[in-house]
């Protein structure tokens, strides 16, 4: 991959995050925080999407972003009081950016949203109480975009550069001349020496971006010291070699400018330096000293401007070709203003107030992105090494007893490292649950909106960690499950208030471990299930016998019935009777469960409980004839012997075993699964189904119960009825890991039965 | 018989202008070829493990270095019954579409470059229900039959899904 391609890959991995953070602290702020952190944190991201964004010319994205970020500006300035800020609107807009970073990101274009565009726009111009400077007019994003325009054809206007174009309409003019000198705005001047580390492009970070950060009609000038720049044999083109000096006349104090480019620049990048007011510093442009520029080579310049091109937010925004090195004045700022040594008020960026910031860059530095791929290569490989140990282990048996006591001893220590090494690779596998739940304020807010309801939905737990097979399978079911107590759940605000409730409703999405397994919860405290009409419905659809009675709990269960929905009308969001029974089919095919628990008019709390992986499984190790299988030990309930089991014949060949009070079916596995050579079946595994019911299974023998690692049979092959998929045994042969249901239904048509519609249990 | 190349066929210069380079192998006394770009590896019999209500040419899975591939056995596809494996038994590894498979042959016997103007269209075998033969080529003193690989593959899934939705 080229380098540039490989760094906007990462860019977009990084925005994920940062519209994480963004959605985050609004959401934050619109519950009632007022801390001004998480203003600076949600502006700091929409501010970082906005310099990427611009590096790689993702042109929709920086207009909107400037616009988002100038209405935070005001937030974050306090010119907008907090409490006053439209924060559903920031909420409407950070979904607008991931809408904007997503189309970016598959080179499509998303439209702009003008609706939101002005609606930003109008933050911070409806207080009249502005202060004297009133915020830039945000006229129309594209003149944002072209605000953050050719830098250096800007320098060289102001400079009144010959051979410089003036930038025409670039938003920069304030059609003020550097000279005019007697008209001077109020404020003082200030000088900063902008030093940026080499590697400041490397960092994303252009010129234009940070300078972009000033106010521009307080810029009076921007030179370029390019003193720095190698000779041709030795430039890195993705150095920065450039120095810069603003001079501004401005109202900010010497911190306020500091922390504008908090976002930007390290501390000792750059130096704010605020000058007397006096009359000397009318010409605040230094007017000698090109002495090192001048020594600048043509071609450097042009390599420079061929670097801010392809580094610039589009084309035709590209620096002009033409510059001349020597319309860039090296930087003498301490010999224009005398008056330096008049107690300088030299305000170095301030130590920073909350260490814990720092901490936190500090662990960012020290984490690596990995590509899935890799993991998945390592994890394949420490499987194969369990199956190498395992395969010693056995090979071992046959030594001579001393040899034997020693290489054991050996074996038994690399088996404990090889453990080790399995968990280790799992947990890098392992990720925060937030990778989904973020997606779902939006869902709710999306929802919300379309169903004229008010919710507010708390996340709990968001980093709990699982592996990440189980990560990709979770948005479905719990988006499912959202839309679920969106539609079902929660009462219009009418009803809520009629019920006594408060008119917004909550849903609490909570993750958290519990023995060995992740557990999800969805809670919302709407009207519960109506459990008359659901009766009613599986009553009509004969799910249920006429006259069957059933507890409520019994009832509760029937949500998770094939084609039963209860809501009046079909809507768009759920209601399609596709819902809560597909969810238990997933939930149920990757070894999990799903439970629901309602209380009507007090709301309705579904329990999802998944395995922390699919990579592995802890297995039981069954034979039947010559064949080997694995069943998950998840589904086992208990194993005994067959003479302990009063087994009945009934017709077909089918049998049944009365097992703590009931009868339950028996299947002989070998049959079922057509196992080669002689079977004796005298052990039976009682095993769970999906369905709920429990059924026993006769094999021959129970060979061992060890941590499997799950091999897919589909892909080279295809679907095998009765396993879900295959794993490697010790002695490096396969063998198929069973599914119960899976099973059952080989079972069914091998009896020639048609496969009986199973009803609910209960 | 083991896997004997000779050195002539690596060696032709530049196979001439449309040229297929051909792997051979027996089974029984027939000889069926494929194409060498097919061919991922060769290796000696291994045990494989049955797979349930396959069909009768699936003999089952085996692990490949920590992948699980399908083993077809050719002599039972090609309707000679099914080959008693022994050490000296050949499995062809190949490439099918976007999958991968063994091949359960007696021997692997030769690589030949044909030209693809020799290749002639199978005739319409009445046997040959699957059109598992691709084409012919007639070799010094023996017929190859080309296999089609992704019929004899398919064929198992079809086979599959009959033999479940009959028993």
């Amino acid at each position: 991959m080229d380098p540039l391609a490989e760094l906007k890959q990462t860019f977009f991995q990084e925005c994920e995050e940062l519209l994480g953070a963004l959605e985050q602290k609004l959401q934050a702020l619109d519950e009632g925080s007022r801390d001004s952190e998480d203003v600076n944190a949600a502006f700091r991201a929409i501010h970082s999407i906005k310099g990427g964004a611009g590096a790689f010319g993702c042109t929709e994205l920086v207009g909107f972003a400037h616009v988002f970020e100038a209405a935070l500006d005001h937030l974050r300035s306090g010119r907008v009081a907090l409490d006053d800020a439209p924060f559903t609107l920031f909420l409407r807009c950070s979904d607008a950016v991931a809408d904007l970073v997503s189309a970016a990101r598959n080179d499509e274009t998303a439209p702009v949203r003008p609706d939101l565009l002005a609606a930003l726009e109008q933050v911070g111009q409806a207080k009249p109480a502005a202060p004297a400077a009133p915020a830039e007019p945000a006229a129309d994003a594209p003149v944002g975009i072209a605000a953050l325009g050719n830098l250096l054809a800007m320098v060289d206007a102001k400079m009144g550069a010959p051979a410089a174009p003036p930038a025409a309409n670039d938003g920069w003019d304030d059609d003020e001349p550097v000279a005019a000198a007697p008209a001077r705005k109020p404020g003082h001047d200030v000088c900063i020496k902008i030093t940026p580390e080499a590697d400041l492009f490397r960092r994303v970070i252009e010129p234009r971006v940070a300078i972009g950060i000033l106010p521009a009609e307080e810029i009076v000038s921007v030179s370029c010291d390019l003193s720095q720049v190698p000779p041709l044999e030795t430039l890195d083109v993705t150095d920065c070699h450039m120095r810069f000096t603003v001079m501004m006349r401005t109202e900010l104090s010497a911190d306020e400018i500091v922390s504008k480019f908090d976002f930007t620049l390290a501390n000792e990048e750059f130096e704010v330096e605020v000058l007397p007011d006096s009359e000397t510093a009318a010409d605040p442009v230094p007017a000698a000293a090109p002495a090192a520029a001048a020594e600048v080579p043509q071609s450097v310049a042009a390599d420079l401007s061929a670097i801010l091109a392809r580094l610039g937010p589009s084309a035709e925004v590209a620096p002009q070709p033409d510059i001349q090195p020597t319309a860039a004045p090296v930087a003498a700022p301490a010999a224009a203003a005398p008056a330096t040594a008049a107690a300088p008020a030299v305000a170095r960026a301030p130590a920073r107030p909350v260490s814990n910031e720092a901490a936190a860059r500090q662990r960012q530095a020290v984490s690596v992105r990995v590509d899935l791929d890799r993991i998945d290569r390592l994890m394949n490989l420490v499987g194969e090494i369990v199956i190498t140990q395992s395969m010693l282990v056995e090979c071992v048996r046959s030594l001579p007893y001393d040899v034997y006591a020693k290489t054991a001893e050996g074996i038994l220590t690399l088996s404990r490292q090889t453990r080790e090494l399995q968990d280790h690779v799992m947990a890098v596998r392992a990720q925060p649950v937030k990778a989904v739940f973020q997606r779902m304020p939006r869902l709710v807010r999306e929802l919300a909106q379309t169903l004229g309801k008010e919710v507010k939905l708390v996340l709990e737990g968001e980093n709990t960690e699982v592996d990440k097979t189980i990560i990709e399978e979770l948005a479905d079911p719990l988006t499912h499950m959202i839309r679920n107590s969106m539609d079902h759940g929660v009462e219009t605000p009418e009803d809520r208030i009629a019920a006594g409730k408060n008119p917004e409703g909550t849903i609490k999405l909570i993750a958290e471990h519990r023995a060995g397994r992740i557990v999800i919860s969805v809670t919302d405290d709407g009207r519960g299930i109506g459990r008359d009409r659901l009766l009613a419905k599986a009553k009509s659809r004969g799910l249920v016998g006429a006259d069957e009675k059933l507890a409520p709990e019994e009832i509760d269960q029937l949500i998770f019935a094939a084609g039963l929905s209860t809501a009046d009308a079909v809507s768009d969001i759920s209601g399609r009777g596709v819902g809560m029974d597909v969810v238990r089919r997933n939930v149920e095919s990757l070894g999990g469960r799903i439970s629901v628990d309602s209380e009507p008019g007090r709301g309705c709390k579904f329990t999802l409980a998944l395995p922390l992986t699919l990579a592995v499984l802890e297995g039981m190790v069954i034979r039947c004839g010559d064949d080997r299988y694995v069943i998950p030990i998840a589904s086992v309930i208990e194993t005994q012997h067959l003479a302990n089991t009063p087994i009945e014949h009934l017709t077909f060949g089918q049998e049944v075993l009365r097992w703590r009070g009931e009868i339950t079916p028996l299947h002989r596995l070998g049959a079922v699964m057509g196992s080669a050579g002689k079977r004796d079946e005298n052990i039976i595994i009682i095993a769970e189904t999906e369905r709920g019911g429990n059924v026993g299974i006769a094999v021959d023998e129970i060979v061992g119960q060890q941590q499997v690692v799950v091999k897919s049979l589909e892909s080279n092959y295809g679907a095998v009825a009765g396993a879900s998929a295959a794993t490697i045994l010790g002695d490096g042969l396969v063998a198929l890991i069973l599914d119960v249901d899976s099973m059952l239904r080989v079972a069914a048509s091998g009896t020639r039965q048609p496969a009986p519609e199973l009803k609910l249990a209960g | 018989m083991s896997l004997q190349l000779s050195e002539k066929h690596f060696t032709s210069a530049q196979p001439e202008s449309a040229a297929r380079r051909i792997v051979t192998f027996r089974v029984g006394d027939r000889t069926f070829g494929i194409d060498v770009g097919m061919v991922r590896e060769i290796k000696g019999w291994q045990a494989t493990t049955p797979l349930p209500h396959a069909a009768p040419h699936v003999r089952g899975v085996l692990n490949l270095r920590g992948v699980i591939l399908a083993v077809y056995d050719l002599r039972t596809a090609i309707g000679l019954g099914t080959t008693d494996a022994t050490a000296t038994h050949v499995i062809v590894v190949v490439d099918v579409e976007d999958k991968t498979a063994g091949l359960l042959v007696d021997s692997v016997s030769d690589i030949v470059d044909v030209p693809v103007s020799a290749v002639r269209p199978a005739p319409d075998l009445e046997r040959d229900e699957h059109g598992l033969i691709e084409g012919l080529v007639l070799l010094d003193t023996e017929i190859v039959a080309l296999l089609d690989l992704a019929a004899v593959i398919r064929d198992g899934g079809d086979n599959q899904d009959k033999q479940l939705r009959v028993a």
